[in-house]
């Protein structure tokens, strides 16, 4: 597979709302920037998500998934 | 049919400043099962939350979306909101478009916005399979157990105590005091420690 | 202390530990060992014969090995409460079967040998934990000093006992290894704290201050006495902190900025060889007394404690708090609180106002007949749930509970087994939702069907 130049992968984060949502959170609140390519849904741990999350995400077109907990 | 209120907050220029408002509100309308949206410039003050009240009511809105900051932060401001418009309060669902967006894509204000819009449209899908939720009560006895006889369990055990509760006290040892009882005189007063 | 004993709504229950802990917030059931004492407390008058009589010495404990106590005892004069235990290692009676010269002293008839341990279970709405700290065993790490092996060089809880008045030297300050009064007393400050190959990271901070007391009552209570005080930085952040230190250096106390690199005996004196950073030069110092200021770590056992109840210690083994600033006095886990070192070093005036506040958190919980639950918990279907309970398996809550519903199968009553959630215990994780192959379980707030939406909706 070939990768055109200006490609952005489309990555879904599953976050943890107490450790990893936060620190996202912290990140904005102390101006840290990042790309724009990740977007992030809150679970109330990491162990709430199920495989098949990740892999409706990828069916959906997802480049990448970020689980963090 | 479900009918979802959107409502973008600017947060002064904190988002505003970063996010093209007006254009993500012009999609978010689009979405399926928006029946209303609108922005306003904080929607966490007291006429911020009297708009989404007032709009709960005029447009007949069962559930809410919150554009705003971090759920971490406004979640139960909001809740208690439209409880007061008489929805239950779980009809809430955030976007978070400052902490994860604004704050964090200063610099791309185009591609902030086309997150901020796919933000929002997560947060409307949710909404819409959302239900009313109860919270449930659970008894207290009355009692307090206090592990540790220093002048750390001391001190708590006898101010509850004195407000009227039982409280049972454990040390491992044969006598209370921990260490400050071993001490001589303390700082900062050399007062003894008895 | 007496008035913690005193107040008729305090049940307190020494030389006891608490064995077991279930429940959540509101209901807590626990399960605590009273260990037996041999005396019953409530006919003893604590006159203090049997231990007078008492033919075994045993090194106190309560002296940090530097006086002795008998095989039944007291830890010192006031204690509270008053009265006697018998350590079972070393009585004669325990050990041997021969003696038993406190039971036919005591005129109450308060000796009982065939005392039990008692286990004793309580219902509680609340818990505070207040297990405080234990210093660093300095012996093990620091080589320089000697690894203990000089009796002169000792703990500033040892010069505490020594400098107390009902302590075993009743207050005067002696040479452990002559009993000499010493002239020339050496501080050493940070030891294992703030020193990450030996010891700790942190900083203890309460031993800046004792240190300056220590200094002051050397000066005060010996004649031509000279105090020497090794550190690394003076802290003294607290109300009228600085000028008690100021004060000590005004009466004379020696600091020298810098640390000790090695101590040796030279006759019957300590030689304390260092650095004076501030000067840029080696310094040796004669010392007859070496006193040094180790570091306060968790509890011995507080790991296991904190197991127990159920919530998370810190990387250094304190007891974590739920935030450093917002929530210092509660734990991550609904109705248990925190007040005093074990939550980090501290000092008597931070621990007493870190237990008032526990307190209000206590009472704010008690004053309430009923506590509402987050919904945001787990739901069973029980018509599709087999009752396999690899659920129960992965609950870091334990909130899964069994449960026997009975269903009607072609027409007869069959009893089966299902899983069932405890709402106070639940926290909403959604693990258990994972574990559910059969698709049983749902997490209100977080169910599958809202997070499969989010996943469509993001993805578009
Ligand atoms: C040398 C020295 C001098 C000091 N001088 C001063 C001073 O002058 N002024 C000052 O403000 N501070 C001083 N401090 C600090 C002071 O000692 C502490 O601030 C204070 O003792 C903390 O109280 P606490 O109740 O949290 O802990 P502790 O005093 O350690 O008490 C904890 C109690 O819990 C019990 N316990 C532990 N584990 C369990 C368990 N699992 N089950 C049941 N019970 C348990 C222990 O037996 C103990 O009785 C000094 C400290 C040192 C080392």
């Amino acid at each position: 597979m070939s990768v055109t130049e200006n490609w952005e992968p489309k990555i879904i984060g599953f976050c943890c709302n107490w450790c990893s949502y936060a620190g996202a959170d912290l990140a904005g609140v102390s101006r840290m920037s990042y790309p724009a390519n990740l977007r992030v849904l809150r679970v109330p741990c990491s162990s709430r998500v199920n495989p098949q999350f990740i892999l409706r995400a990828f069916q959906r077109g997802a480049d990448a998934v970020l689980v963090s907990g | 049919m479900k009918r979802t209120g959107v409502f973008i907050c600017w947060c002064g220029s904190n988002i505003g400043g970063v996010v093209d408002i007006p254009a993500a509100l012009e999609e978010v309308s689009k979405f399926p099962g928006v029946a209303y949206a609108t922005d306003y410039k904080y929607m966490c003050s007291e006429p911020g939350q009297e708009k989404i009240i007032n709009a709960i009511k005029e447009h007949k809105l069962d559930r809410v979306v919150v554009s705003a900051c971090s759920p971490r932060l406004h979640e139960n401001t909001f809740r208690k909101a439209i409880q007061r418009a008489g929805l239950n309060p779980y009809m809430l669902e955030i976007a978070n478009i400052r902490e994860h967006c604004s704050w964090v894509h200063q610099n791309d204000k185009e591609k902030a916005t086309l997150k901020a819009i796919d933000l929002i449209r997560r947060a409307v899908a949710k909404a819409g399979k959302i239900e009313p939720l109860y919270e449930s009560s659970i008894s207290v006895k009355k009692r307090v157990l206090v592990i540790g006889g220093g002048i750390a369990g001391m001190q708590a055990a006898l101010d509850v105590a004195e407000a009227g509760y039982e409280v049972v006290l454990v040390e491992r040892e044969g006598t209370v005091g921990g260490k400050m009882a071993m001490l001589d005189k303390t700082f900062p007063t050399l007062d003894c420690s008895a | 202390m007496v008035a913690a004993v005193q107040h008729p709504n305090i049940k307190l229950l020494t030389y006891s530990e608490v064995e077991e802990v279930s429940g959540y917030i509101g209901n807590f059931e626990v399960a605590i060992r009273q260990k037996a004492r041999y005396v019953d407390h409530s006919i003893c008058t604590g006159c203090g014969t049997c231990w007078e009589k008492c033919p075994t010495r045993v090194n106190s404990e309560y002296n940090l090995g530097m006086g002795i106590r008998k095989a039944i005892y007291i830890s010192f004069p006031q204690a509270v409460p008053n009265k006697p235990l018998i350590d079972r290692e070393n009585c004669r009676w325990f050990t041997s079967g021969k003696c038993g010269v406190c039971k036919k002293v005591c005129q109450a008839g308060a000796v009982d040998y065939d005392q039990q341990d008692e286990l004793l279970s309580v219902k509680v709405g609340a818990i505070v934990m207040a297990t405080g700290y234990d210093l660093f065993n300095w012996q093990q790490a620091y080589g320089e000093y000697g690894y203990g092996r000089f009796p002169d060089v000792i703990t500033g809880l040892q010069f505490e006992r020594m400098s107390n008045a009902s302590g075993p030297t009743e207050g005067k300050i002696i040479r452990p290894s002559d009993g000499a009064e010493p002239k020339d007393v050496v501080f050493i400050k940070c030891v294992g704290s703030r020193d990450i190959t030996k010891g700790k990271e942190y900083c203890s901070r309460t031993c800046c201050m004792y240190t300056a007391k220590h200094a002051h009552q050397v000066l005060e209570k010996i004649p031509d006495s000279r105090a020497f005080i090794f550190y690394m930085d003076v802290r003294t952040p607290g109300k009228a902190y600085e000028e008690f230190y100021q004060r000590t250096l005004h009466e004379g106390a020696n600091y020298i900025r810098g640390r000790v690199s090695k101590i040796y005996r030279s006759g019957s004196k300590l030689m304390v060889r260092g650095a004076d950073t501030l000067l840029g030069v080696p310094v040796e110092v004669e010392a007859d007394l070496v006193v040094l200021a180790t570091a306060m770590g968790p509890a011995a056992g507080s790991d296991k404690i904190a197991q127990k109840v159920g919530f998370s210690i810190d990387k250094d083994g304190f007891f974590q708090e739920a935030h450093p600033k917002l929530r210092p006095m509660e734990t991550n886990t609904a109705g248990v609180f925190l007040a005093g070192a074990c939550q980090g070093p501290k000092d008597i005036p931070d621990t007493v106002a870190q237990a008032s506040g526990a307190a209000v958190k206590v009472c704010a919980l008690l004053s309430k007949s009923e506590l509402a639950t987050d919904p945001m918990i787990s739901q069973v279907n029980e018509s599709i749930c087999s009752g396999c309970l690899a659920c129960k398996a992965v609950c870091p809550y334990k909130a899964i509970e069994e449960k026997s519903i009975s269903e009607r199968v072609g027409g007869k009553a069959v009893e089966r087994t299902v899983a069932s959630v405890n709402m106070g215990l639940c926290q909403g994780c959604g693990s258990c939702t994972v574990a559910c192959l059969p698709g049983a379980l749902n997490l209100k707030g977080f169910t599958n069907e809202q997070l499969l939406a989010e996943v469509d909706a993001i993805c578009l």
